[in-house]
């Protein structure tokens, strides 16, 4: 299992999408895409979009703070 | 109606009984929720995002009495958050209302998944960001198009943005997107900023910023992302385009109000009706903040409402046999 976050320090769902996956012992890589702009576009690329959080859990992107959606990959 | 009574039956769905239901985590109803928690009234927030509401993600708050003015909106916000929860205030956050029924003695509110059953309730499920309503806004969501600076600023480092508005929020956040963007273009359709004083002289300081009043909006355009908008300026009766990076929309705000029409009275707009007490229409329903009609929207009569709604609604309690 493979989970990347990207994220900047001021949106407040990023904050929640972290705080969740750490309350779930779920290992993951935050980038904070306003200190690295490589990593970006890396970011608009996988998402097609300019909006954090994205969430990529295994290769599946996850747009937003969206539970479900997180919930469901994280079981496969 | 058949959908709902089906759903409430429904013996999967979690059932949770409270003396007030807050619908909404902001700061109306946080310090609804602090005041009724501390009153030892059974109380839960329900929350469609996270708590916080608006001011998550305002950037700082430098009008806020008791802090040094340059708080960031989300500590704030989970001062207050800690504050309820300490009290003994449960939330439950990121439940969309799919269902809501304020007549009788008991309200019944669903979330699809959880079924809350309570002795009164307090509406503060605010505003949301009033959108342009012009070609390409909705495509280019996400893509160019942003309502939260702090969000999704990053994005346009060395950029051109332009930031739609003239209230505070407008003057503010523009002024916010030059740690980002090269230059940042205000497009008001007025010939004046309505934002106060100093917001406003901080923004003619910042030679990164230029201004164009009288000039409105028309039409967003792009590939996969925004690359200009048509802009119309109404003094002159001219239309011309302008190449663009992000567009960062902040032209006031819309009640939240859409799950609560015809259950109870509203203006026009869709602002909830309410006496100085913060009464409803409906008996055992208060409203508090930004959803409720009145002049003047700030965290401090967000608070204000939020404590005379908890106050009533314990008052309401009372007389009703808690």
């Amino acid at each position: 299992m493979k989970v990347t976050v990207y994220s900047t320090p001021t949106c407040p769902y990023c904050v929640m999408a972290k705080n969740y996956l750490a309350e779930r012992n779920i290992p993951f890589e935050d980038i904070d895409v306003s200190a690295d702009p490589a990593k970006a576009m890396e970011m608009i690329k996988k998402s097609g979009q300019r909006g954090v959080p994205v969430i990529d859990i295994n290769g599946n992107i996850v747009i937003g703070f969206d539970r479900e959606r997180i919930d469901e990959l994280l079981n496969q | 109606m058949e959908a709902f009574k089906k759903e409430l039956e429904n013996p999967e769905n979690n059932r949770k009984e409270c003396d007030v239901l807050i619908l909404g985590g902001g700061p109306a109803g946080l310090t609804a929720a602090i005041y009724t928690a501390r009153a030892k009234l059974d109380t839960i927030i329900v929350d469609e995002g996270i708590v916080g509401g608006q001011v998550a993600s305002t950037y700082q708050v430098a009008n806020y009495p008791g802090t040094d003015g340059v708080i960031k909106g989300i500590d704030l916000v989970n001062n207050m958050k800690k504050q309820a929860v300490d009290f003994g205030a449960r939330i439950d956050d990121m439940q969309a209302l799919v269902k809501v029924e304020l007549s009788g003695d008991i309200k019944k509110i669903s979330t699809g998944k959880t079924d809350y059953f309570a002795r009164s309730v307090i509406i503060a499920t605010g505003a949301a960001p009033r959108k342009l309503n012009v070609d390409g806004e909705d495509k280019f969501t996400g893509k160019g198009v942003h309502y939260c600076a702090t969000c999704d600023g990053a994005f346009y480092y060395d950029a051109n943005v332009i930031v739609v508005g003239g209230g505070d929020a407008a003057v503010e956040e523009a002024v916010f997107l030059t740690r980002f963007a090269k230059k940042v273009t205000v497009v008001h359709r007025r010939d004046h900023f309505t934002a106060v004083k100093s917001a406003q002289d901080e923004l003619f300081k910042n030679p990164a910023i230029e201004v164009l009043f009288n000039t409105e909006v028309k039409a967003i355009h792009g590939t996969d992302f925004v690359t200009g908008v048509t802009l119309f300026n109404n003094k002159t009766n001219s239309s011309y385009e302008m190449p663009i990076d992000g567009i960062f929309i902040y032209i006031g705000n819309e009640p939240k109000s859409q799950m609560f029409k015809g259950l109870l009275e509203t203006d026009e707009r869709g602002y909830i009706m309410t006496d100085e007490n913060m009464q409803t229409s409906v008996k055992g329903v208060f409203a508090a903040g930004d959803l409720r009609k009145k002049e003047v929207r700030q965290i401090t009569t967000a608070v204000g409402d939020g404590t005379v709604a908890a106050v009533m609604a314990g008052r309401y309690l009372a007389a009703n046999g808690n």
